[in-house]
C-alpha cells in the first residue's frame, strides 16, 4: 500500500525484487537437499519408526498395553489428541483470521503454518482412531445405516461432533492450503527441468496461466474460504472442549471451557509455528522474509493468548471456590496440591508466567530465546491437557476407585512417534513445495513507497 | 479504491448543533416523564422488618441443617412438626429451584427503581470501559484504519464516572433488596442458626459489602485514570510537531498496561454487580458473556456517532470504507456473543445440575418471550441483516440495526439482573424505558459536548494518513 505509515517496518527486508523472491524460495526445490535437511529428515524417519513399532505392538497385543484403567480411561492418548489438534489451530488463524484482519505479515508464514495444521491434525487423528481398539470398524463412528453392521450414532454426543468438526476442519484447511499453492506450483512448473517434475507440478498447478481473470478468481476464493474457515478456528476446539465440559465431572464441567480451549489452541499453535520458523528461517536463509518483525508479532500473540489462558485458569480456580460445591473445590485443590501438583505447576509456569517475558523487547526479538520459549509453551500446553484429563479422572466421586496413572512405554512411544509423522511430513513439504507464498510476498515487496 | 488521490488533512472543530442538543434534552425529559409514570404505578412499599426477613429466610432455607434448626424452633407440637416436614419436602425440590429465595412481594416497591439504576449504570459503565478498551486495542494491535474517528471512543470514555456513581448509589441504598447475599450478610447468622446458609457463608469472603463497594471503586479509579492519561496523550499530540511519535509510543505502553489490567479484572466487576444477583449460582464464562454483550454494543454506538458526525458534515477523513468495517465488527461480535451465549447455555443445559440449571429454568419457564426475544434480537436479526454488504454501507439500515442492538443488549443485561432479583413475573415497563431514555439522552449530550471540546481529527497521529486512505478492498 502506498499510504502505509512511515513508522511501519518493512515486511520484507533486503531490497528484494520479485525475481529474488522466486529464486530464494524455489531454491530448495530446484537444488539437491542440503545436509541440514538430510540430517533432519533422517531423524524424523527414526521417530516415525518408533511410531510404527509402538503402533504395531498396540494393535498386535491390544489396548491393554496402555496404562489407562477403569478410572483414568483417557490418559496420554487423549492428552496427545488435544495437544495436536490445538497445534493445528495457528495455521487457520493465520491464513483466515489474519487475512480478514488484513495483517500482511501473515503472508510470509501462512503457507508453512497451514501445512503444519494439516500434519498436526493427522497426528491428532491417530489417537482417537487407535483408542477405538477395533480400528477396522472405525467407520462406525459415521452415521451409517444399521445395515453396515454399525449402530446409528448418537447425535447428542460431543464425541460425534468431534468426528464432524475435525473432518470438516481438515478438508477445509487442506483445500485452503492447496488453493493458495496453485500459483506457486505453476511457478515451479515453469522452472523445473526433469520430465517427471514437469508432469507432477503441471498436474497440480491445474493449468494455471496467471491471467487477470484467474487471479481475480483466486483472490475471491481465498476470501470466501477465509470466511468459511474463521468459524472453524472456533468450532473445532470448542467441540473438543465439549468432550469434557458436557460431563458432570468436577474440573471438566465449566462454562468457560469453549473460548478457553480456543485461546489455548492458538497459543500452542503459535508456539509450534515459532519453533519451526525460528529454525527454518536460519537454516533456509529466509531471514529477509521471516524477519525479526514477524517474530515480534508472533511472540505478542503468544503472550496475549497465554494470558487469556491464564485468566481462564484463575477464573476456574476462583469460581470453584465461589461455587460452594465441595467436589469442584476438591478437584481444584487436588490439581494444585495433590499427587499431580508437578503437572499443575508446570502448566501454570509454562503457560501463564513464562510468556510474560515477552513484555521485554529483547525477548521478542532474539531468535534463540524465542526458540526456547516456544518449546516451553509446547511443554506447558501438553501439561495443561494432562492436568485437565488425568487429575479430574484419577479421583472420582468414589474414593474406592481412586488410582494413579502414568503413561506406559508404548504410550510414550506413540507420542514421540507422532513427532516423527509431523516432522517427516514437514521436511517433505519443505523439499517439494515452496514454504513461503511467493505470489503473495511479491505483492508486499514495496510496502513503503 | 481510495488511495489513488491525495486527501487533504485538516483539523475540525465540532460545534454541537442545537438540533442535537434538543434531541438529547427531549430524550431526557421524555425519559424522566416515563420514569415518573413508572414510579407512580409501582404502588406503596411494603414493610419488611428484620425478623420477618430472618423468618422468611429460614422458611425458604436452602440447606438441610437449617431445616433441623427450623423444626426445633417451631416444631414443639409433634403433628405440626410432621406437617412442616411434609411442607418442607415440597420445598426441598425447590431448594435451588426457580422460586426459592426471591420473595418479590416482600421487597419494597422502590427496589425496582434501584434495580433499574443498577442495570443502566452497569450498561453505561461498560460502554465507557469498552470504548477505552477499543482505544487500547487499536494501539497495541498497531491498527491504522480506525485513527480518523478515534476521538469518538475517547469522548465516550469520559462518561465512565457518571454511571459508576449511579451504581454505587443503587447498591448503597438498596443492596439488601438487590442482593440476596447482602440480605443474608445483614442477618449475621452462624452455623446452627435458623436460616443458616452454608453456601452463602462460604462466599462471604468475596460477597460482602466491603468488597461490593471497595473493589470496583479501586478498579474503576485506576482504569479511568489510565483512560484520562490516554486521552491526554492523544490531545497533546495534536499540538506536537509533525512527525513526533513520542506520544504515540507512550500511548502504546499505557494501552498495553490498561488492556492487561482490564482483561484480568473485568470479570470481578461483573461477578460482584451482576452474577451475585443470583447469589447461589455461578458460571465461569459469565464475565466474558457480559463483556462481549457490551463490547458489541459499544462498537454499534461508535458506528452511530460516526454516522451522525458524517451527516453533520464532520469527519472528512472517514468514508464508507470505515463504516463498512465498523459494520463488519458489529457482525463478527454479534456471532461471538451468540457463541458465548451458547457456551454457557449449552453446557448448563447439557449437564443439568440443579445448582446451575435453575438460572435458566426461571428464565425460560417464566420469561419465555424475553428469553427467545433476547436471542432473536441480539443474534438472529443483526446476523441476518449484517450479512449483506449493503447493510454495512447503506447508512439508514446500519443505523437501524445498531439502534436495535443497543436496545436488545440493554435487555440482555436487564434479563441477567431482573429475574435474579425479583423472581418470576417482572416485565419491561414504563420505568425501564424511562430510565434508559433518560440516561441515553444524558450520554448523548455528554459525548457530543466532549467531542466539541477538542479537535475532531487527531492531526499528528502517525497512522492518520493510512486511515484517511483506508479501503476495504472488495
Amino acid at each position: 500500500m502506498i499510504h502505509d505509515s512511515i513508522i511501519r517496518e518493512r515486511l520484507v527486508t533486503g531490497d528484494k525484487t520479485a525475481a529474488d523472491v522466486t529464486r530464494d524460495i524455489a531454491r530448495p526445490i530446484l537444488n539437491q537437499p542440503s545436509t541440514a535437511w538430510k540430517v533432519g529428515f533422517t531423524l524424523s524417519v527414526i521417530f516415525l519408526g518408533i511410531f510404527a513399532v509402538s503402533l504395531f505392538y498396540t494393535l498386535w497385543t491390544g489396548i491393554g498395553v496402555w496404562n489407562i484403567n477403569k478410572s483414568v480411561m483417557w490418559g496420554w492418548d487423549i492428552t496427545n489428541f488435544v495437544f495436536w489438534v490445538g497445534i493445528g489451530h495457528a495455521g487457520t488463524l493465520i491464513s483466515a483470521v489474519l487475512l480478514l484482519f488484513r495483517q500482511k505479515w501473515r503472508m510470509s508464514i501462512n503457507r508453512s503454518a497451514e501445512a503444519m495444521t494439516i500434519f498436526a491434525v493427522i497426528c491428532a487423528a491417530m489417537f482417537p482412531v487407535f483408542h477405538m481398539g477395533r480400528v477396522w470398524v472405525g467407520y462406525w463412528a459415521l452415521p451409517l445405516p444399521n445395515g453396515f453392521g454399525s449402530l446409528w450414532v448418537n447425535f447428542n454426543s460431543p464425541l460425534l461432533w468431534d468426528v464432524f468438526a475435525i473432518s470438516t476442519y481438515f478438508s477445509v484447511s487442506l483445500l485452503f492450503w492447496y488453493i493458495g499453492l496453485i500459483p506457486d506450483i505453476a511457478t515451479i512448473r515453469d522452472k523445473v527441468t526433469t520430465k517427471g517434475a514437469k508432469f507432477w507440478y503441471g498436474l497440480f498447478s491445474m493449468g494455471w496461466t496467471g491471467s487477470t481473470r484467474t487471479w481475480a478468481r483466486y483472490e475471491l476464493i481465498s476470501l470466501i474460504l477465509a470466511g468459511l474457515s474463521t468459524p472453524l478456528v472456533l468450532s473445532v476446539h470448542t467441540i473438543v472442549s465439549t468432550d469434557f465440559a458436557t460431563s458432570v465431572i468436577p474440573g471438566w464441567h465449566t462454562t468457560i471451557f469453549p473460548p478457553y480451549f480456543v485461546a489455548g489452541a492458538i497459543f500452542s499453535g503459535f508456539g509450534m509455528v515459532a519453533t519451526l520458523l525460528v529454525v527454518a528461517r536460519k537454516v533456509m536463509n529466509y531471514e529477509n522474509y521471516i524477519t525479526i518483525g514477524h517474530l515480534d508479532a508472533m511472540t505478542k500473540i503468544i503472550m496475549v493468548t497465554g494470558s487469556l489462558v491464564g485468566i481462564a485458569y484463575l477464573t476456574e480456580f476462583f469460581i470453584a471456590w465461589y461455587s460452594g460445591v465441595e467436589y469442584e473445590q476438591y478437584a481444584f485443590l487436588n490439581r494444585a496440591f495433590g499427587p499431580y501438583w508437578w503437572a499443575y505447576w508446570s502448566m501454570m509456569s509454562c503457560n501463564l508466567i513464562a510468556p510474560q517475558v515477552f513484555w521485554f523487547k529483547w525477548c521478542r526479538t532474539t531468535p534463540w530465546f524465542i526458540f526456547i520459549m516456544s518449546i516451553v509453551v509446547n511443554v506447558g500446553m501438553w501439561f495443561e491437557r494432562f492436568v485437565i484429563i488425568v487429575t479430574s479422572l484419577h479421583r472420582d466421586y468414589l474414593p474406592s476407585s481412586w488410582v494413579m496413572y502414568s503413561g506406559s512405554l508404548t504410550e510414550v512411544g506413540l507420542f514421540l512417534g507422532t513427532f516423527g509423522i509431523f516432522f517427516t511430513c514437514f521436511f517433505l513439504f519443505a523439499k517439494f513445495l515452496p514454504v513461503i507464498n511467493m505470489a503473495e510476498v511479491k505483492s508486499i515487496l514495496r510496502n513503503r513507497e | 479504491m481510495g488511495h489513488g488521490h491525495h486527501i487533504e488533512i485538516k483539523q475540525e472543530n465540532f460545534v454541537v448543533p442545537d438540533k442535537a442538543k434538543r434531541f438529547a434534552i427531549i430524550l431526557m425529559v421524555l425519559g424522566l416523564v416515563l420514569t415518573g409514570v413508572g414510579m407512580a404505578t409501582l404502588g406503596g412499599s411494603s414493610s419488611h422488618s428484620h425478623e420477618a426477613v430472618a423468618e422468611s429466610h429460614a422458611e425458604h432455607s436452602d440447606h438441610a441443617p437449617a431445616t433441623e434448626a427450623h423444626s426445633e424452633v417451631e416444631g414443639h407440637d409433634h403433628q405440626a412438626a410432621e406437617a412442616h416436614a411434609e411442607e418442607h419436602g415440597n420445598m426441598e425440590n425447590e431448594q435451588f429451584g426457580p422460586r426459592a429465595g426471591f420473595h418479590a412481594e416482600e421487597k419494597p416497591a422502590m427496589t425496582r427503581f434501584w434495580a433499574n439504576l443498577l442495570v443502566v449504570g452497569f450498561y453505561f459503565l461498560m460502554i465507557g470501559l469498552c470504548a477505552l478498551f477499543w482505544i487500547a486495542v487499536q494501539y497495541v494491535a498497531n491498527a491504522g484504519w480506525s485513527t480518523a474517528f478515534k476521538r469518538v471512543p475517547e469522548a465516550m470514555m469520559t462518561f465512565i464516572p457518571v454511571p459508576f456513581v449511579v451504581i454505587l448509589l443503587a447498591v448503597l441504598v438498596a443492596k439488601t433488596d438487590l442482593y440476596h447475599w447482602a440480605h443474608y450478610e445483614h442477618l449475621h447468622l452462624s452455623a446452627g442458626d435458623a436460616g443458616y446458609d452454608k453456601v452463602l457463608d462460604g462466599k462471604s469472603g468475596f460477597l460482602n459489602s466491603g468488597m461490593l463497594i471497595g473493589f470496583p471503586t479501586v478498579l474503576v479509579a485506576i482504569w479511568y485514570f489510565l483512560g484520562r492519561k490516554l486521552r491526554g496523550l492523544s490531545l497533546k499530540e495534536d499540538a506536537a510537531t509533525k512527525g513526533d511519535v513520542s506520544f504515540f509510543k507512550k500511548s502504546i505502553r499505557f494501552s498495553a498496561g490498561f488492556a492487561v489490567l482490564f482483561g484480568f479484572t473485568i470479570s470481578i466487576i461483573v461477578w460482584l454487580f451482576i452474577m451475585s444477583v443470583d447469589a447461589h449460582w455461578y458460571s465461569t464464562i459469565f464475565g466474558v458473556y457480559n463483556f462481549i454483550s457490551m463490547w458489541v454494543t459499544t462498537i454499534s454506538i461508535i458506528a452511530l456517532f460516526v454516522v451522525y458526525l458524517k451527516k453533520a458534515g464532520y469527519l472528512h477523513l472517514v468514508s464508507d470504507e470505515h463504516i463498512h468495517d465498523l459494520g463488519k465488527f458489529m457482525f463478527a461480535f454479534t456471532i461471538f456473543w451468540a457463541y458465548v451465549w451458547l457456551s454457557q447455555y449449552l453446557l448448563i443445559w447439557y449437564a443439568h445440575i440443579p445448582e446451575e440449571m435453575y438460572y435458566y429454568q426461571i428464565r425460560f419457564e417464566d420469561y419465555k418471550a424475553n428469553f427467545l426475544g433476547n436471542l432473536i434480537l441480539n443474534f438472529c436479526v443483526p446476523f441476518l441483516f449484517l450479512l449483506m454488504r449493503s447493510a454495512k454501507r447503506f447508512r439508514p439500515l446500519l443505523v437501524t440495526i445498531a439502534v436495535t442492538m443497543c436496545l436488545a443488549h440493554y435487555h440482555d443485561i436487564w434479563f441477567n439482573v431482573f429475574p435474579g432479583v425479583f423472581g418470576p413475573g417482572m416485565q419491561v415497563g414504563f420505568l425501564e424505558i424511562g430510565i434508559y431514555m433518560t440516561f441515553a439522552g444524558l450520554f448523548v449530550y455528554w459525548v457530543l459536548t466532549a467531542l466539541s471540546k477538542n479537535g475532531l481529527v487527531p492531526v499528528n497521529h502517525p497512522y492518520l494518513e493510512e486511515s484517511a486512505h483506508h479501503d476495504v478492498g472488495v
